[in-house]
């Protein structure tokens, strides 16, 4: 006995001295540190505390910890409404049509952009196709509005010229997921590319030299040179999307959301953003947000392990 | 970004095959189509704002500026709101951006260093970009923390970015040759000297690309005003610009819109009137923005490579 207590309580005093020593080397780490990890406990940590408001009924005069715990009461309500499939829907249908458009679009013009030869003309289309990406959503949908609009939009003077009729584009369910995700398209796909022209970039020039040698044409040299070396990339981008396909770009779809086409374009976020801070259904909202959280937190950490197995085993 | 100088010359000696010909006619082609995608809507929003506003009715505006006038500017020179929620979104974003900038290099700098309890640290981080407490629990702890409606909030909100701290951190330890800092510790020097003294000042290029992704990112925000603040004195330019351009079907902003003339003349000819104002609107907050990253071009796109491919 006596010598095995003795040996742990060694241990643990070499233990604490390593700590002791460390913290006396480092603590200037920690204080460098202190900074950001306050702000993120603030603003990331402390809601975590919040969350317990989705199982109780939340009164402001109560308190968060005063209220009386419902269980699970607001997810039996949030499944009982009718808005719950439609919600669920709305978000993950504008994610996939999203993703099916976003995603191959800038690989496609990563290519033909790495093809294009005139140097100074090539690095103007860069820099403009950039551009669109730092402007802000308001701006962008603002620009929908004014150019969509049904009395002074230059789109529907140029309908009504050829001959067709008027349309209030913005009130219509049916135009909000192409209108969503064309904007998307022209702000961010050119910024999208950044990552495969950086992966073109890195291929050996030796191999375009050699293709060209045994009489390669451009065609040939995009499929057996260009795609090969982007397929890790592409791989590993689309699954990392996967992982947001329930996620909500409040942001956007707060401001492109109207009377009209609410039947497409309320989704998660928006909804809560609506019941929860206009109506004041805190807890109701709290409850239905924590779930889509718990979704995306899944979808994630799984497609995190998948695109770190990938990277283990088949792609660098 | 240019790695074809060596092949492209290789083969202009060879000579192309016909198929290439036509392969680079096409792809012109699409890239011109492509400049003419992005770049029409960017032109048509700078010519509309310099437009009279019964030719922008009538369609005549699309491809130059018709009736020359720079009566939107003037009144939006005269609208008190909007120049104060400028003036909101010029302090917000320099004062939010430089407190991120420094503390995110700050925190970056310890996590590219070796010490005790770092797994857990980084890990304290990485969970904060997978789970949140979602708007609500958000909303009432900083309600409760009294940060409500105040400028403080609008500055120290969304500081941190951890995707730009991984960044930062990646910069560091791989740009700055690690025999600095054995140099430095022989000399005596600690964590902080070393960071403030050598660390900073070869930073240049990293500090760059957070001031323009924190900068822009605060810039553009609206959403975090229209949840927090409840003074319009407080609101940033872009809560105002939603309010004239995305909803201004709505009572309440025809009538700040009828603020720009409230003058005695009728409501359609204001009406007409503010859609040019809308225009001017558009461009005086972005060309800042825009400007900005003309200047910095070189440095995003390394910031965004760095970020991602190495980190």
């Amino acid at each position: 006995m006596q010598p095995v207590i003795s040996r742990v309580s060694v241990t643990l005093r070499g233990a604490a001295r390593r700590v002791g020593r460390a913290a006396r080397r480092d603590w200037q780490l920690y204080v460098l540190l202190l900074p950001a990890v306050g702000l993120v406990f603030i603003f990331c940590y402390l809601p975590l505390y919040g969350i317990q408001i989705a199982f109780r009924d939340f009164k402001a005069v109560f308190g968060i910890t005063g209220s009386k715990w419902v269980g699970l009461k607001h997810y039996a309500d949030f499944f009982a409404s009718w808005q719950a499939p439609r919600l669920l829907l709305n978000t993950l249908l504008l994610n996939v049509y999203g993703l099916l458009w976003a995603f191959p679009v800038p690989v496609v013009m990563a290519i033909l952009l790495n093809q294009l030869e005139l140097r100074r003309f090539k690095r103007f289309t860069q820099t403009a196709i950039y551009t669109p990406h730092f402007i802000s959503s308001v701006v962008m949908v603002g620009m929908l509005v004014l150019f969509l609009k049904p009395s002074s939009g230059l789109v529907n003077i140029v309908i009504e010229k050829l001959g067709g009729e008027r349309m209030d584009f913005m009130m219509l369910p049916q135009w909000f997921r192409t209108l969503f995700i064309g904007s998307d398209l022209w702000q961010h796909a050119g910024w999208n590319t950044i990552l495969y022209i950086a992966a073109l970039t890195a291929i050996d020039p030796g191999l375009y030299e050699a293709a060209t040698i045994d009489g390669a044409t451009k065609t040939q040299k995009i499929r057996f040179i260009d795609i090969p070396h982007m397929v890790p990339i592409i791989v590993l981008l689309l699954i990392l999307n996967c992982g947001a396909m329930m996620v909500s770009n409040t942001d956007k779809a707060l401001l492109m959301i109207t009377p009209g086409n609410m039947s497409k374009s309320d989704i998660i976020g928006t909804y809560v953003y609506r019941m929860g801070l206009q109506n004041g259904q805190f807890s109701y909202v709290a409850a239905i947000n924590l779930l889509v959280n718990v979704i995306n937190f899944a979808l994630i950490v799984t497609v995190n392990q998948i695109a770190k197995k990938l990277n283990d085993t088949s792609l660098f | 970004m240019t790695a074809q100088p060596r092949h492209a010359r290789v083969k202009r000696k060879i000579g192309k095959t016909h198929g290439d010909r036509i392969f680079d006619a096409f792809n012109l082609a699409f890239w011109l189509a492509v400049l003419v995608v992005i770049l029409y809507p960017l032109w048509l929003v700078l010519i509309a704002s310099v437009s009279g506003a019964e030719a922008l009715f009538a369609g005549k505006v699309w491809l130059w500026p018709v009736d020359f006038s720079l009566i939107g500017y003037e009144a939006i020179l005269n609208h008190s709101l909007l120049l104060r929620s400028y003036l909101n979104s010029i302090i917000y974003t320099v004062a939010g951006t430089a407190l991120s900038v420094i503390v995110t290099m700050m925190a970056g700098y310890s996590l590219s260093r070796a010490f005790a309890g770092k797994k857990l640290v980084s890990l304290y981080f990485v969970f904060t970009m997978f789970f949140t407490g979602g708007l609500i629990p958000q909303f009432l702890m900083n309600q409760r923390l009294g940060l409500y409606n105040t400028v403080t909030l609008m500055i120290i909100i969304n500081c941190v970015s951890v995707w730009n701290l991984m960044i930062a951190r990646t910069y560091i330890s791989t740009s700055i040759p690690n025999e600095l800092h054995e140099a430095a510790v022989v000399d005596g020097a600690g964590h902080f000297t070393y960071f403030f003294r050598i660390v900073l000042p070869l930073s240049g290029t990293i500090i760059a690309v957070l001031c323009i992704y924190y900068g822009v990112a605060r810039w553009n925000d609206y959403f975090t005003a229209l949840v927090y603040i409840r003074d319009e004195t407080k609101y940033p330019l872009m809560v105002i610009l939603r309010q004239l351009i995305v909803q201004a079907t709505s009572g309440t902003a025809l009538d700040t819109l009828m603020g720009f003339f409230g003058d005695g003349k009728t409501i359609s000819e204001a009406v007409r009137k503010a859609e040019v104002v809308k225009y001017c609107c558009i461009v005086v907050s972005t060309v800042p923005v825009v400007l900005l990253y003309l200047q910095m071009q070189k440095f995003f796109v390394k910031g965004v490579t760095i970020g991602s491919l190495k980190g």
